[in-house]
């Protein structure tokens, strides 16, 4: 709490200059959320299960870890549902401190992935019966990775950011490698290089707002 | 762009004020048309509610700034956003300041 007097001497410009930059310093970091509540959780429910995915489904059919069938799967819908938990409480308290087309730039957002993410449920909620259980898994995986690559990039375009876009070109491009290497590979490559990059955009942002 | 070689006392006396300075550089960061909560701001700037009032004034008095009031949900909410005319003050101001620093880069 720096009073400041209205009667404040002018600044020479070289201060005002620097005044004005820390000022809108401020305000951006103020109105938008810390990147590491936004990445972060994402990062780490990636990193968790499709780690547990790899050691229980590795290549070729391996059993690197004899876990119960069941729980990679059950850590993914868990991890999920606590990340987004996460960032729609850290999104939402930093939206409420704007009013206008930002909120619904935002809003409109946040529908495309409820409803990229349930499309693509449905439609392989449909098709993964007829599939072997190795195949059936990748095309859930594989499709909900690429989901996420291409949404992040639209995201960059929306808001101009290079570092997101980054992000979504980078989990698209291992995405593909993954699918390409087979199940089992794409579990590990996207643990370790989706999960990775998650964990690295939240911190750049961080680092880049301080 | 106006003179391209403005002397101190042409700077703009609405915004030379620090504090009003302060004020109308933190709402250039908004997009045009976005609205920031008056506690917000005020947190952003930490400057007082009274004092931060008295500067909103003086800057609708110029046309810089649109304060209106509103409800989210019950609670009365009041929302400031920097006008066209105040956000071209603004760069004038900023080009004006650079105008100053750097007089041998102007064209």
């Amino acid at each position: 709490m720096t009073p400041i007097d209205d009667d404040a001497p002018p600044l020479d410009p070289a201060e005002s200059l620097a005044l004005i930059e820390r000022e809108r310093a401020q305000v951006g970091r103020d109105l938008s959320p810390d990147p590491r509540l936004m990445y972060w959780p994402w990062g780490i429910a990636w990193l968790v299960t499709f780690t547990l995915f790899f050691l229980r489904y590795g290549p070729d059919g391996r059993v690197f870890v004899d876990l119960p069938g069941w729980l990679p799967l059950v850590a993914l819908a868990v991890c999920m549902i606590a990340a987004g938990i996460v960032t729609g409480v850290a999104g939402s308290r930093v939206s409420r401190r704007v009013m206008g087309p930002s909120n619904r730039q935002g809003a409109m957002y946040g529908i495309s992935w409820s409803v990229a993410f349930t499309a693509f449920s449905v439609l392989f909620s449909q098709i993964s019966d007829v599939l072997p259980e190795d195949k059936a898994g990748l095309l859930w995986a594989g499709g909900m990775v690429a989901v996420t690559g291409a949404l992040h990039m639209a995201g960059a375009a929306i808001w101009n950011d290079r570092d997101m876009f980054i992000l979504g070109s980078w989990t698209s491009l291992i995405n593909i490698v993954g699918i390409l290497a087979g199940p089992g590979w794409h579990s590990l490559i996207v643990a370790v290089a989706g999960g990775g990059g998650m964990m690295a955009a939240g911190l750049i942002g961080w680092l880049r707002q301080r | 762009m106006t003179d391209p070689k403005p002397m101190v006392t042409e700077l703009d006396p609405v915004i030379h004020a620090q504090a009003r300075l302060r004020v109308v550089s933190a709402l250039s960061v908004l997009r045009e048309d976005d609205r920031i909560t008056f506690p917000q701001l005020q947190e952003s700037l930490r400057m007082t509610a009274g004092n931060l009032s008295v500067h909103l004034r003086k800057l609708e008095d110029a046309q810089y700034v649109e304060v209106t009031k509103t409800h989210h949900g019950r609670t009365p909410a009041t929302l400031v956003r920097l006008t066209r005319r105040g956000r071209l003050a603004f760069d004038e101001y900023t080009a004006a300041l650079r105008a100053l620093l750097n007089p041998q880069e102007e064209p």
